[in-house]
């Protein structure tokens, strides 16, 4: 379970002050730092599919990095299970399984290697550690390339070794970045399936996308994220109930127009 | 125990990988020496001149000196006759040199004047110059010992002639020979240790990144110290590897050519390169830091090379400032990493006694500037922006 509470993070402008082009407004205050997300909250719960959507540059990655620990919020909180993700950082990583946006795998391991690595780096011994990786093999059917270097892995194949070291350490909450990015359509149909079983096993999931058919069909709960802030969250049926159009769409265009005004755009 | 399961992967990893093993395994081990060390025993092969060894001279009449030819017998020498068309075959190289004894030469040394001699050179040709050095230097002994008979045949102390008596002392034990050795060893050492951790360093920091690999590592539940010194362990174990090897090879090297080649007394064994290995050791964690310390602060392994490169002229420095300055050991210069191991080494190689109190700097000096490489590099683990 997650909860995450007006979370607010930025970043240093790229290449500085130092060579600002004398163009366009200079309105120095808010031209030094890049906000990534404004003020996001929301909850994931157990045996749900949390579906994070927004379009580009939304802030989704950046709200599940500091969810995952990786980086810190600047303002507001949030915690993983129970545990705050500035404080707890050892325990939050314990729970979660996170697979960041194009995981990098290790090219010259093949797949069993590269998701033994990560079940032995979370505490699993020798024994434990091949066990869980004949499981992750078999669960995600992955028996045809298990034993093959990774290089020249195809796009889905990458995204199932990914998703198997997320799972190494059996975790109770999961965060996806955008995993359906590049797959096709039955390789898609595939990881649904994988993540409703998931959810169904009673794990909490948090799924990020920018593909609205794609959280309309999986999630049960839908955060709309724009400009780093949260614009609604609800179930698909509410979302459409609350914008009063019938297509997520439409919803997803209304919910992030309302929240332009506030950011002044 | 997470630290070991880095290391341990990052090892099988990057043996798998071609460039990184070639620059671990053959290059500083084997290919620099060859290159290095195979031109020194070259040149130590030209440049010396064995006194023990028998060789042949070609006299041309040598019936007219006969004393001479039995005092050249009793020096190792075999005459033999001189070709017919000396200057020719002396030019072709047939022959190296040929020394011709004059008709007059018996007459004007019974007369107890000079006696004229004839030696043919071809000065153009190493060998011959070789050669006729060689032949001069056993004829001045003769000399010496004419001199001294004639002068005792009119009653006279030949030592009263004897204004000077130079006594040549190589305080450096070995001549220049054994000193171009002194100052190439610690150049290979340092040269292999850095090439055998390059390319694993720059793999497990820069290319992790670049693979995007990176953030779902440091998502796991594990200490980043853990991650940085598994990747560092990786590291040293590949640049004590290439030391050892290149040791090993070293060793080898100078097995295979006699010892006799390198000027003469240099005693190069199986002892002194030990005990220079050791002298160096302290550089196997210093060179790794400073390695993955570089290489972290990176992005891409396009420009940790960059960086890397540059830093090469770090070991090199010490290189190419005691060629030209000479930096004398002192209790200054011990405490700064790379310099004062090539120091200690040239002293090693060259058979210098060394105060104990300079291994004791020069190994406190380097250890200290490894555990401040690795606090920094600890350091850049926890900023966030490893992962931009
Ligand atoms: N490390 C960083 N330094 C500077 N700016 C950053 C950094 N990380 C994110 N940003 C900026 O923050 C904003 C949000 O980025 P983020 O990656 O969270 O978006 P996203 O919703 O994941 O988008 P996408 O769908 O394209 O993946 C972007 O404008 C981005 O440029
Ligand atoms: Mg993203």
């Amino acid at each position: 379970m997650i909860v995450a509470e007006d979370l607010h993070r930025s970043f240093k402008r790229p290449g500085g002050r130092a060579f600002r082009l004398p163009f366009g407004k200079s309105d120095a205050k808010a031209d030094s730092r890049v906000v990534a997300v404004n003020s996001v909250s929301f909850t994931a719960d157990d045996g749900r599919i949390t579906g994070l959507l927004g379009p580009n540059g939304a802030g989704k990655s950046t709200t599940l990095r500091m969810l995952a620990t990786l980086i810190r919020p600047e303002r507001g909180s949030a915690s993983v299970d129970g545990h705050d993700v500035t404080r707890d950082v050892l325990a939050v990583r314990q729970h979660l399984g996170f697979m960041p946006h194009n995981a990098g795998i290790y090219p010259r391991l093949s797949a069993r290697e590269n998701i033994h690595y990560y079940a032995r780096l979370c505490g699993l011994d020798k024994q434990q550690a091949e066990q869980r990786v004949g499981q992750l093999i078999e669960q995600l059917d992955m028996k045809g390339f298990a034993d093959r270097r990774a290089t020249g892995f195809s796009q889905g194949q990458k995204t199932k070794v990914a998703l198997a070291r997320a799972l190494a350490h059996q975790p109770q909450t999961i965060m996806l970045d955008e995993p359906t990015n590049g797959l096709d359509v039955m390789a898609t149909r595939g990881l649904r399936e994988i993540i409703r079983q998931l959810a169904a096993d009673g794990h909490c999931i948090v799924f990020s996308s920018h593909i609205m058919q794609e959280v309309a069909a999986l999630c049960d709960h839908i955060a709309i994220i724009s400009d780093g802030s949260i614009a609604m969250q609800d179930s698909l049926a509410g979302i459409l109930e609350r914008t009063g159009e019938n297509d997520l769409e439409d919803a997803f265009v209304k919910a992030t127009l309302s929240l332009q005004p506030e950011t002044d755009r | 125990m997470s630290l070991f399961i880095v290391m341990f992967k990052e090892i099988v990893d990057n043996l798998r990988d071609r460039q990184t093993v070639f620059y671990a395994l053959l290059f500083g081990p084997i290919l620099l020496p060859l290159l290095l060390g195979g031109s020194l025993v070259a040149s130590f092969k030209q440049l010396s001149i064995d006194f023990d060894e028998v060789t042949s001279l070609s006299v041309l009449h040598a019936e007219r000196a006969p004393r001479l030819m039995e005092f050249l017998h009793g020096h190792n020498i075999d005459v033999t006759e001189a070709p017919e068309n000396v200057q020719a075959s002396v030019r072709r190289g047939d022959v190296l040199v040929v020394l011709e004894i004059p008709e007059d030469f018996a007459d004007q040394l019974r007369a107890g004047r000079p006696a004229p001699l004839t030696l043919h050179v071809n000065s153009a040709d190493k060998e011959s110059g070789k050669a006729a050095r060689r032949v001069q230097a056993i004829l001045s002994v003769y000399e010496r010992t004419l001199n001294n008979l004639r002068l005792q045949h009119r009653g006279i102390d030949p030592s009263t002639f004897d204004s000077l008596n130079l006594v040549e002392n190589d305080v450096s034990s070995d001549g220049s020979s054994g000193q171009l050795l002194a100052s190439i060893l610690p150049f290979l050492f340092i040269m292999s240790m850095v090439m055998g951790g390059f390319y694993l360093a720059i793999d497990t920091t820069a290319g992790e990144r670049e693979r995007q690999s990176l953030e779902p590592l440091l998502s796991l539940p594990l200490k980043r110290s853990a991650v940085v010194f598994g990747k560092y362990g990786a590291t040293l174990c590949f640049v004590t590897l290439s030391g050892v090897l290149t040791a090993v090879s070293i060793y080898t090297l100078f097995r295979l050519f006699p010892i006799e080649l390198m000027g003469g007394q240099i005693r190069f064994d199986g002892r002194t390169l030990v005990r220079a290995f050791l002298l160096a050791s302290p550089l196997l964690p210093f060179i790794s830091a400073l390695l993955i310390t570089v290489s972290a602060v990176t992005r891409s392994t396009k420009e940790a090379q960059t960086y890397l490169g540059l830093m090469m002229m770090v070991p090199m420095a010490p290189f190419f400032l005691l060629q030209f300055l000479s930096i004398r050991s002192t209790t200054m210069s011990m405490p700064i990493p790379m310099l004062s191991q090539y120091q200690l080494l040239e002293s090693a190689v060259l058979g210098d006694s060394i105060p104990i109190l300079h291994i004791l700097l020069s190994a406190g000096g380097t250890l200290a500037a490894t555990a401040l490489l690795l606090t920094l590099a600890s350091r850049l683990y926890q900023r966030e922006r490893l992962l931009d």
